[in-house]
Formats: structure tokens, C-alpha cells, sequence
């Protein structure tokens, strides 16, 4: 029986492993995000979400996504918006506050998981990679350029420009030069 | 109690068969519910009480497929909360209710499918046309069966040596990995064998004749056309968008128009087809013992 009971503390103790490294929060208590009040001197950027692309490409996109409560006829998902910029935010916190905000719903793979040591953004508002063909994806701009690496790398200073925005074709058609690695 | 496995092959083959494909690939919540009510039926009606004693396995591979699915994907409108600031919806988990509806339900109809479709029945079907690939395939789908059986007699045969006899959780996994260690050695053992033993009866031989007491009687060709049909008309539904059913980003709402019932109506029937004839064969047989 000894030998039961060692197994057992074993097994306890991997699921109180599993379980102290997860954090669950009730959806209320997750969208009851602080925002900062923009104050004269405090430094901001602009970022805004944009999903042009699939109007363009409709007949390419999930049908379950084809309705104007997931996919606004004007393609703003959110428009450009002022928020204030906290010492050492990079493009995916700035994200990360500004869906929580508005209640955007939005999913990404961890830093950690991915093979490219950032965060991945793998869907906004139900838009995910893929839905919308083959080639599509999310991707973001700052200041008008494509960075060539992830968004939570990518270190940020006052009044620059952040445009997320959604490709049906690895950036191309939305002016992204270099194949491939642009979704970030 | 054995109706179904007393009709010819070809009808059990197509019937299985055309089973498997619907509740493999269609991911609809209705005709996946209808699937898993026939296979838990048709593996009660084949197997009595011995049926109950996986009951466990079963909703535990339940629980762990559902709630896997809500961990890993967090798409939908309906977030239940956050985990590590990533949603857990509502859709995903539905989703994976289905999901674990779908496997259990699959693992059940194959269940079934190893006790009806034993390895003559699939060799007197695929035997002559392809030899060598049904020879493998009988000898694969029956392995975890006889590896079983293999296994608890080698166990038992441990037990009566003295070995391992303990009550405790660790003693069992020890012997168990003993177990395992014999039988990786009797598992290639025993299929090279069998493979010598069908080369030495000349099987794939041309001039070989086989003997077989299976005949095809007019029931069983009533049997085919109803099982063919009842296969088609899903399939038609699916040509149709019928049974097209989404999850994400919202759950869509069950189809209730006339054509949509005629399928899932059609399914039912499928999948219930033999239950009900096992139903029927117990109704009569206790019919004809009480007259005499």
C-alpha cells in the first residue's frame, strides 16, 4: 500500500503542476481592462484594424463568417484609435489592450509555442488565417512598413502608426513586398 | 443472439461500411447522435452484460476529447472564461461534445464490426480479388483483439507462477510491463507464423478453391437495396448543403425542413437496422420456445 500512496502524491502533484501555471479569469473580470487616460505629456500610438481585403475576395471567405456581423461591409473592425503607450510596449500589447477594451475577441499562439520566438496572431474578430482562402492571414504595419518580424518584438515610440490588417494573398495585395514570413 | 451476423457478407460489409462513412465524415450533431444510440444498441444487443464493464473507458475518452477541444481552440462569440488571457467559448466546447460524440461513436460500430465481420467472412469477400492485402488487413483488424486474449493469459499464467501477485497499483503496472515485454516478441512471432501457415495451405494459389456455407437468399438482397438506399439519401444531403453544419464562430440551428428530416429520419433507420433485427430474432425465437 506504501508504494500506492507514493504514486498517487505523484500524480497529485503533477496536476497541482498543471494547474498553478494556468490563470482563469471570469470573461467580465477579462474585458475589465484598464486603459490609461491620455494626458498631455503622456506618449500615445494609433492603432486601428482593418479587414478590406476579404470584401474584395467575398466569394473566397468561410461561409460561416459571410454575414456583416463578423465582416463589416466598410472593413473597420476597429478605427484608428489614440492609446496611451506604457514603457516598453511592443505592437501585441498595444493589440492585446485594444481588443480587450472593445471586446474584440481574438486568439494567438503564446511566444513560447511559436517557432519564431513571438507572438503569432492567428485570428481577430472570428477572421483567423485561412478563412478567407488559402493565402490569408493577418499581418501589421507601422508607420505605413511592413516589419519583417513578430509583433511582440517589435518595440514602439510616441505617435507612431499601427495598422493591423488582413491578407488574402501573404501580403501581397496589401502591399507587403516580401513573400512568406509577413504573417506576424 | 447473433441475427445479424447471419447474413451474408457483402450485406454486412456494405452495411458497415456505408455506417462508418456517415459518422466518420459528417459533423453533424443529430446524425452523430444517431450513430452513437445505434452503436451503443447494436454492441448491447451483441454483447449482453459484458457490454457494461467498458462504461468507464468510454466516458473517460468522453471527457478527456471534450473538454481537449475547448483548451486548443478558442473560437466562437460566447466566451465561458479566460484561460492564461485566452477565451474559452461555448462553441468550442459544444464542438468538442461532438467531437467526442463522433470517436465514441466510431470505436463503438468498429466494436461491433469485430465481432460480426470475423477474418473468414473478410477473406471470402476480399480473398480472391486481392489476396495478399486481405490477408494483412484480416490479421490487422483482428491483432488487438488476440493481443488482448494473448495478454491476459500470459498475465494469468504470471499470476499463477507467483509473480506480481500484489494488490497495489504499482505491483499490476510492473506486471503489465512484463506482460507487454512477452508480447511484443509473440505479436511478430504469431504473424509470421500465420503468414507460413497460409503460404503452406497454397492461399492466393491460382486453382485454390475455397469452401464457404455462405449463401446469398433473397433477404439478404432485400436487406442490400434497403441499406444502399438508406446510405444514398445522407449522401444526397450532403450533395445538397443539407448536412453542412457549422460551430465556429456561432453554432448554426438544426435544420427541421422536410428535407432535412427525410435524411436524418434515413439515418436513424440505419443505424438502428440491426438492433432491430436482433430485436425481432429474440421476439421470435422466445415466440417459438414458448409453443413448445
Amino acid at each position: 500500500m506504501k508504494k500506492d500512496i507514493l504514486a498517487v502524491f505523484g500524480i497529485v502533484l503533477i496536476i497541482a503542476l498543471l494547474i498553478s501555471g494556468t490563470h482563469i479569469q471570469s470573461a467580465d473580470e477579462y474585458y475589465l481592462t484598464h486603459i490609461d487616460d491620455i494626458t498631455p505629456e503622456s506618449e500615445t500610438v494609433t492603432l486601428s484594424i482593418r479587414c478590406d481585403t476579404v470584401l474584395q475576395n467575398y466569394e473566397n471567405l468561410d461561409p460561416a463568417l459571410k454575414s456583416a456581423e463578423f465582416v463589416p461591409p466598410d472593413g473597420v473592425i476597429l478605427p484608428p484609435t489614440e492609446y496611451v503607450l506604457r514603457e516598453g510596449d511592443t505592437v501585441f500589447d498595444i493589440l492585446e489592450r485594444a481588443v480587450r477594451y472593445n471586446k474584440i475577441q481574438m486568439e494567438f499562439q503564446g511566444a513560447k509555442e511559436s517557432p519564431f520566438g513571438s507572438v503569432y496572431i492567428q485570428g481577430i474578430h472570428y477572421l483567423y488565417e485561412f478563412s478567407c482562402g488559402s493565402l490569408s492571414g493577418w499581418t501589421y504595419r507601422v508607420d505605413g512598413e511592413f516589419p519583417h518580424y513578430g509583433c511582440s518584438l517589435y518595440k514602439l515610440s510616441d505617435g507612431q502608426n499601427i495598422e493591423w490588417i488582413y491578407t488574402c494573398a501573404l501580403g501581397q495585395d496589401v502591399g507587403a513586398g516580401w513573400m512568406g514570413e509577413d504573417e506576424k | 443472439m447473433k441475427a445479424f451476423a447471419n447474413i451474408h457478407p457483402l450485406v454486412e460489409m456494405t452495411y458497415f461500411m456505408s455506417v462508418l462513412i456517415v459518422s466518420m465524415f459528417f459533423s453533424h450533431p443529430v446524425l452523430q447522435t444517431e450513430a452513437l444510440i445505434g452503436g451503443i444498441l447494436f454492441c448491447a444487443a451483441l454483447q449482453g452484460k459484458k457490454a457494461a464493464r467498458d462504461i468507464g473507458f468510454y466516458l473517460t475518452l468522453f471527457l478527456m476529447v471534450a473538454v481537449t477541444n475547448p483548451l486548443f481552440s478558442h473560437n466562437g462569440v460566447t466566451p465561458l472564461f479566460f484561460l492564461n488571457g485566452n477565451p474559452v467559448t461555448l462553441e468550442a466546447v459544444l464542438y468538442g461534445v461532438l467531437l467526442a460524440v463522433t470517436v465514441i461513436g466510431v470505436l463503438l460500430w468498429c466494436k461491433a464490426y469485430g465481432e460480426i465481420m470475423t477474418s473468414d467472412k473478410f477473406l471470402y469477400l476480399f480473398g480472391k480479388a486481392i489476396p495478399k492485402l486481405s490477408l494483412v488487413l484480416s490479421m490487422a483488424l483482428r491483432f488487438i483483439p488476440a493481443y488482448l486474449r494473448q495478454s491476459r493469459r500470459v498475465s494469468r499464467a504470471q499470476k499463477a507462477m507467483g509473480l506480481y501477485s500484489g494488490k497495489s497499483i504499482t505491483d499490476r503496472v510492473k506486471n503489465q510491463a512484463r506482460v507487454f515485454i512477452a508480447m511484443i516478441s509473440w505479436s511478430l512471432e504469431n504473424a509470421m507464423e500465420t503468414s507460413a501457415s497460409m503460404k503452406a495451405r497454397g492461399y492466393g494459389k491460382k486453382g485454390r478453391t475455397n469452401f464457404s456455407l455462405f449463401r446469398f437468399y433473397a433477404s439478404d438482397g432485400v436487406l442490400l437495396c434497403l441499406c444502399l438506399l438508406l446510405f444514398m439519401i445522407p449522401i444526397m444531403g450532403a450533395a445538397c448543403g443539407i448536412t453542412r453544419f457549422t460551430f465556429y464562430p456561432r453554432v448554426d440551428k438544426i435544420e427541421t425542413t422536410p428535407a432535412a428530416i427525410v435524411v436524418y429520419a434515413a439515418f436513424g433507420m440505419l443505424a438502428l437496422l440491426p438492433f432491430i433485427l436482433e430485436v425481432k430474432e429474440a421476439i421470435v425465437w422466445n415466440c417459438y420456445r414458448s409453443k413448445i
